[in-house]
C-alpha cells in the first residue's frame, strides 16, 4: 500500500512538473506545450484549406447596414458599405483579420512598450522612445483627431472594428507571433492610430544632424562647410522646376546677429545611419500620354519587412470609391486613387528636428535660462512595464522647446544626441493628418486636393497628384519659419531668436501645377532652387534619381502605363556614369594582374545600369566606397566625435572638378597623397575586399547578391523573414533597392473614363507566416512586375472571379 | 490498441474546446480504469497522444505544403522540417505517457483502498 502510494506520488509529481515545464517560457523559447499542440499551437496557424464565403454577425448595433467584402485573387479586400461609419468599421475589422499582430506591435514599438512583451532587453529602446516624447506626440495627435468630427468618427469606427475582431478570437486563433512571444492582444483605441501616424513622422522626419554639423564646424571650420558641405552639384534638378516664380512677400524672420558657438563636450560613436530615402513619384500630363489622360506613378521607399508596412484595400460607400495602399492601424487609403483622382508621395526630409543647448540653474533641472530670466521646466513621468520584472519609472524634463532627451548614462542613446540638450520636433505639435487622407480619398478635382493639403502637417511629403486633366505636386507639410541656416547647428536655447518663429504660410509652400514641360516629379531631392525665399534644410537626397527621372520623362512621348512601370525599375546610375570614366582614366592598367584586367574590362564596357546579373556594379560600388573612405576617413577618424560627412554627389563633384584639394592627402602619413594615388589604391582595395567577402571573382560577385537585400520579419524573428533576395537596383538608381530598404509599394495609375491601375509590394496581404499570401508577391516584385488592380466600380457579379466574400451584418 | 485509440479520440475532442493540457483528463481516467502495468500504461499514453499529435501535425504539414513548418524549423535552427513534427510527437507523447502512468497508479491505490475497506 505504502509502496503504491509512494509510486503514485512520485509519478503525479513528475507529471505535474512536466506539465509546468511545458507551460512556461524559457528565455526566447515559447512554452512548448501550448506552442506545439496541434489544435491550439503554431500548427493552428497553418492555412490548410481555401477560404470560403462567410456570414458574420457583428456584435449588436455595431453596423447600421450590411457590409460586403469581396476578396480578389491577390487577397485584396474590396469593401462595399452603405455609409462611412460602417466602411471604416469594416476596414478595421478586415485589416485586423489579416494584420492584427503587426498593427499592435507597431504601436507598442512607437509608444516604447516593447519591454512589456519582449522583456528587459528592450528597456533602452523603450526609454529612448519615451524620452523623445512619442507618448506626448501621440496625445497631441489624438487631440487633433478627435477635435474634428469626421476624423473622430472614422478612428472610433475603425477601433470598434478592430476590437470586434480581437474579441471574437480564441487563443488558438491568435497570430503566430502572440504564441511565440506568449502574450495576447489588448483592446485597440484611437490613441494607437495616433501613435502609428506619429511613428511615421519618426520614420520619415526623425533625422537631425545638428550635433554632427556643430562638431564639423568646430573641427574642420566654416570654410570646409562652405567648400564641401554646401556644394550643390550642377546636375541637381529641384522638385519644383527652377523657372518657377515665387510671387509672394515672405514672412520676415528675426535672425541673431552673432553665431552661437555650442559648448559641445561629448564623445560619441561616429556617423548617423544612412538617410532613409529612395522614393520616387511623378505624373505626366495628357499631352505626353498615348491615351491623352494623365498617368501617375509612385514608389515610396521604406524599410522593407514581413509583414509589409502596406495593406492593399478598396473602400466603397455612397460618398467614395477609393483603392490603394493603407497603413494597418489607420483608416482610409494613404497612397492610391479614386474614380477622379490619384496621388502618391515621397519624403521631403526638411529639417524639423532641432537641438538646443540649455543652461540649467542647478542639477535639479527645475529651471532653465530663457530670454534673460529663469523659466521652470515641466516633468513627465514615464512608467515602463517589463515582462517578468518590476516596472521602471523614468522622469523626462521638458523645456518649452521640447524634452531633454539624455541626462544620464555614459553611453549615447543614439548617435547625434547631445546630453542635457533639449529637442524641438514637429511631431510634438498637434496635427490631424487623417483629415487630409479622408478628404483626399473623396477628392474629385485639383481644387479638392488643394483644400485637403493644409491638413497635412508631418512628415512633410511631396504629394504628387493627377485628375483627368491636371497634374500637380506640392511639398506639403508644416515647416517652421527659420532664418537661413537655422537649426543646421545646435542652437542657443536661451535666445528666443533660435525658437521656431511660426510656420511658412500654406500659400508659400512649394507647389507646381501643369508645368510647361508636361510632367511633375520628385525623388527626395531639394524641393526648390535657390530663389525660394524660405530656409527648409541643407541636406536633401543626392541629385541622381531626380535627374534620371526628369531626363527620361522629358524624352518620352505617347507614354503608356507600361512605360512608367519600366521607369520605376530603371537601374541607370548617374553617379557611375559621371564618376567612373574619371576613375578609369587615372587607373594604371599596365601593372594589373590578368584577373584584375578582366574585371577592369567588365567595368569599361558597363552601361552604368545596376543590373543584378552583372559584377561590374559590385566592383564599382566597392571602388567608390574605398575611394570615399580614402579621402575622408583620415580627417573624420582623427577625432572621437561624430561629424557630418559630405554626401555622395558632393564628393563626386570634388573628384570631378578638382584634383588638387588638400583633403586628398592622408594626414596620418608622411607621404603627400594625390587623388590619382587614392584612385589606384582604392581600386586594389575594393578588389581585395570583394575577394575577401565573396571569394575569387565569379558568379558570387553578381550585384544582385552583393547588394544584400533581405526582407526581415518586423520583430526580427528568424525564419519568418525572406533573406537573400536577388534583384536589380541600387541606392543611386530610380530602383533604389539597397539592403533592406527599397520600394515598399509600386503603383501606376492611368487616369481616364476607366481608371487603369497597377500595384505591387514586397510581401503579401496576409500577416500569417503560415499562409501562402504571406509572401506571394515577392517574386514578381523582384522581377519588376506590377499587378493590374481590380478597381470595382460596382459590386462584382456572380460570374466575376471573386475568391471569397464576407457578409457582415 | 483500443486504449490508444480511445485516448487519442477523447483527447482530440477535448482539445477542440479546452487548452492543450486537457489531454491529461482522459489519460488519467483511462489509465486508472484500463491500465494493466506501469510500463504498458506509459507506453499506451505516449502512443495515444503521440499518435494523435503525429496525425494532426502531418495532416497540417501536408495540407499547408510545408510552408509554416519550414519557417518554424528555421526559427529553431533545425536542419529538417520533420524534426518539428518529431518534437511535437515527443512533447505530446511525454505528456500523454506520464499522465496515463499517473492514472494507472492512482487506479491501483484506489482499488487497494477499496479492498482494505
Amino acid at each position: 500500500m505504502a509502496r503504491n502510494l509512494t509510486q503514485l506520488l512520485i509519478s503525479a509529481a513528475t507529471t505535474l512538473l512536466l506539465f509546468w515545464l511545458l507551460s512556461i517560457a524559457f528565455g526566447p523559447t515559447p512554452p512548448l506545450g501550448p506552442f506545439f499542440s496541434p489544435s491550439a499551437g503554431f500548427w493552428a496557424n497553418a492555412v490548410t484549406s481555401q477560404k470560403s464565403d462567410l456570414q458574420l454577425d457583428m456584435p449588436g448595433g455595431a453596423l447600421t447596414e450590411t457590409v460586403s467584402v469581396y476578396y480578389d485573387s491577390l487577397g485584396i479586400p474590396h469593401i462595399f458599405a452603405q455609409n462611412d461609419d460602417d466602411l471604416y468599421y469594416a476596414q478595421g475589422y478586415v485589416t485586423a483579420r489579416d494584420r492584427l499582430w503587426q498593427m499592435e506591435f507597431q504601436t507598442y514599438a512607437a509608444a516604447g512598450r516593447l519591454s512589456e512583451i519582449i522583456g528587459p532587453s528592450m528597456l533602452e529602446y523603450d526609454r529612448y522612445r519615451r524620452r523623445i516624447g512619442m507618448g506626448c506626440a501621440a496625445e497631441q495627435a489624438l487631440s487633433g483627431l478627435v477635435e474634428h468630427p469626421e476624423t473622430a468618427r472614422a478612428v472610433k469606427a475603425y477601433a470598434a472594428g478592430v476590437n470586434a475582431r480581437i474579441n471574437e478570437l480564441n487563443p488558438a486563433e491568435y497570430s503566430l507571433e502572440y504564441k511565440l512571444l506568449d502574450y495576447r492582444p489588448e483592446p485597440w483605441s484611437p490613441l494607437k492610430t495616433a501613435l502609428l501616424l506619429k511613428s511615421m513622422t519618426y520614420t520619415l522626419a526623425g533625422h537631425h544632424h545638428d550635433l554632427q554639423m556643430s562638431n564639423t564646424r568646430a573641427y574642420l571650420g566654416s570654410s570646409f562647410i562652405r567648400q564641401v558641405l554646401d556644394i550643390d552639384p550642377p546636375l541637381n534638378a529641384p522638385v519644383i522646376p527652377p523657372d518657377q516664380k515665387w510671387d509672394f512677400l515672405p514672412v520676415p524672420i528675426q535672425q541673431p546677429d552673432t553665431v552661437f558657438k555650442p559648448s559641445i563636450a561629448t564623445k560619441i560613436p561616429p556617423f548617423r545611419p544612412d538617410p532613409h530615402n529612395g522614393s520616387n513619384n511623378w505624373a505626366v500630363s495628357g499631352s505626353k500620354t498615348a491615351s491623352g489622360y494623365p498617368i501617375l506613378a509612385n514608389d515610396p521607399h521604406l524599410n522593407m519587412t514581413l509583414p509589409s508596412i502596406w495593406y492593399a484595400i478598396q473602400l466603397h460607400s455612397p460618398t467614395q470609391n477609393v483603392m490603394g495602399a493603407s497603413l494597418p492601424g489607420a483608416p482610409a487609403v494613404i497612397v492610391g486613387f479614386n474614380e477622379h483622382t490619384a496621388w502618391g508621395t515621397t519624403n521631403v526630409s526638411a529639417d524639423v528636428w532641432d537641438w538646443y543647448e540649455i543652461v540649467f540653474r542647478d542639477s535639479t533641472l527645475a529651471e532653465y535660462r530663457y530670454n534673460g530670466s529663469w523659466r521652470p521646466t515641466t516633468q513627465r513621468v514615464e512608467k515602463i512595464n517589463i515582462k517578468g520584472e518590476p516596472a521602471v519609472v523614468d522622469t523626462v524634463v521638458y523645456t518649452h522647446h521640447g524634452p531633454v532627451v539624455q541626462t544620464s548614462g555614459s553611453k549615447k542613446m543614439r548617435p547625434g544626441i547631445p546630453r542635457y540638450h533639449a529637442m524641438q520636433w514637429i511631431a510634438h505639435k498637434r496635427s490631424n493628418e487623417l483629415r487630409y487622407f479622408l478628404e483626399l480619398n473623396k477628392a474629385r478635382s485639383y481644387e479638392d486636393y488643394r483644400e485637403a493639403l493644409p491638413h497635412f502637417d508631418s512628415p512633410a511629403q511631396n504629394w504628387v497628384f493627377a485628375d483627368h486633366t491636371n497634374i500637380a505636386l506640392t511639398a506639403a507639410g508644416k515647416y517652421p519659419l527659420k532664418w537661413n541656416g537655422q537649426g543646421r547647428f545646435i542652437g542657443d536655447g536661451s535666445d528666443p531668436r533660435y525658437d521656431w518663429q511660426g510656420w511658412i504660410p500654406f500659400d508659400h509652400i512649394p507647389s507646381v501645377k501643369n508645368p510647361a514641360r508636361g510632367f511633375v516629379s520628385s525623388a527626395n531631392q531639394d524641393p526648390t532652387g535657390d530663389a525660394y525665399p524660405y530656409y527648409l534644410d541643407d541636406d536633401f537626397a543626392p541629385y541622381e534619381r531626380g535627374r534620371r527621372i526628369n531626363d527620361r520623362l522629358a524624352a518620352m512621348d505617347n507614354i503608356t502605363p507600361r512605360d512608367l512601370q519600366q521607369l520605376q525599375t530603371d537601374t541607370y546610375s548617374y553617379h557611375a556614369a559621371t564618376v567612373l570614366p574619371r576613375l578609369l582614366r587615372d587607373l594604371r592598367k599596365d601593372t594589373l594582374s590578368p584577373l584584375k584586367r578582366e574585371a577592369l574590362a567588365s567595368l569599361a564596357e558597363w552601361d552604368y545600369n545596376n543590373d543584378g546579373e552583372l559584377s561590374a556594379p559590385s566592383l564599382f560600388h566597392y571602388w567608390w566606397e574605398a575611394l570615399d573612405n580614402a579621402i575622408w576617413d583620415d580627417e573624420y577618424h582623427a577625432v572621437s566625435f561624430p561629424m557630418e560627412r559630405p554626401a555622395r554627389d558632393q564628393t563626386a563633384h570634388l573628384v570631378l572638378t578638382d584634383s588638387t584639394l588638400s583633403w586628398y592627402d592622408n594626414i596620418t602619413t608622411e607621404e603627400s597623397e594625390t587623388l590619382n594615388m587614392l584612385i589606384n589604391r582604392s581600386f586594389h582595395r575594393a578588389f581585395r575586399q570583394l575577394t575577401k567577402e565573396f571569394g575569387p571573382r565569379g558568379p558570387r560577385w553578381k550585384w544582385g547578391q552583393v547588394n544584400n537585400t533581405n526582407l526581415n520579419h518586423l520583430a526580427q524573428i528568424p525564419g519568418l523573414g525572406q533573406p537573400n533576395i536577388f534583384t536589380d537596383g541600387a541606392r543611386e538608381s530610380i530602383n533604389a533597392i539597397r539592403g533592406d530598404h527599397g520600394p515598399s509599394w509600386r503603383m501606376v495609375v492611368a487616369m481616364g473614363p476607366a481608371i487603369d491601375a497597377y500595384g505591387i509590394y514586397p510581401g503579401g496581404q496576409s500577416g500569417n507566416p503560415g499562409s501562402p499570401y504571406y509572401d506571394n508577391m515577392i517574386d514578381d516584385w523582384t522581377r519588376g512586375k506590377l499587378y493590374p488592380l481590380w478597381f470595382m466600380k460596382h459590386r462584382p457579379s456572380s460570374d466575376d472571379s471573386v475568391t471569397y466574400m464576407l457578409n457582415m451584418q | 490498441m483500443i486504449l490508444i485509440l480511445l485516448l487519442a479520440l477523447s483527447a482530440w475532442l477535448l482539445s477542440l474546446i479546452f487548452p492543450w493540457w486537457s489531454l491529461a483528463v482522459p489519460a488519467i481516467l483511462l489509465g486508472a480504469a484500463l491500465g494493466r502495468t506501469g510500463g504498458s500504461s506509459f507506453g499506451t499514453g505516449f502512443l495515444g497522444i503521440g499518435l494523435l499529435w503525429f496525425v494532426q501535425a502531418t495532416y497540417i504539414h501536408l495540407a499547408n505544403d510545408g510552408l509554416l513548418v519550414t519557417r518554424i524549423a528555421d526559427l529553431f535552427s533545425l536542419p529538417h522540417p520533420w524534426l518539428v513534427i518529431l518534437i511535437t510527437v515527443l512533447v505530446g507523447g511525454l505528456a500523454g505517457g506520464f499522465s496515463t502512468l499517473t492514472g494507472y497508479l492512482l487506479g491501483k491505490v484506489l482499488s487497494q483502498a477499496r479492498k482494505t475497506v
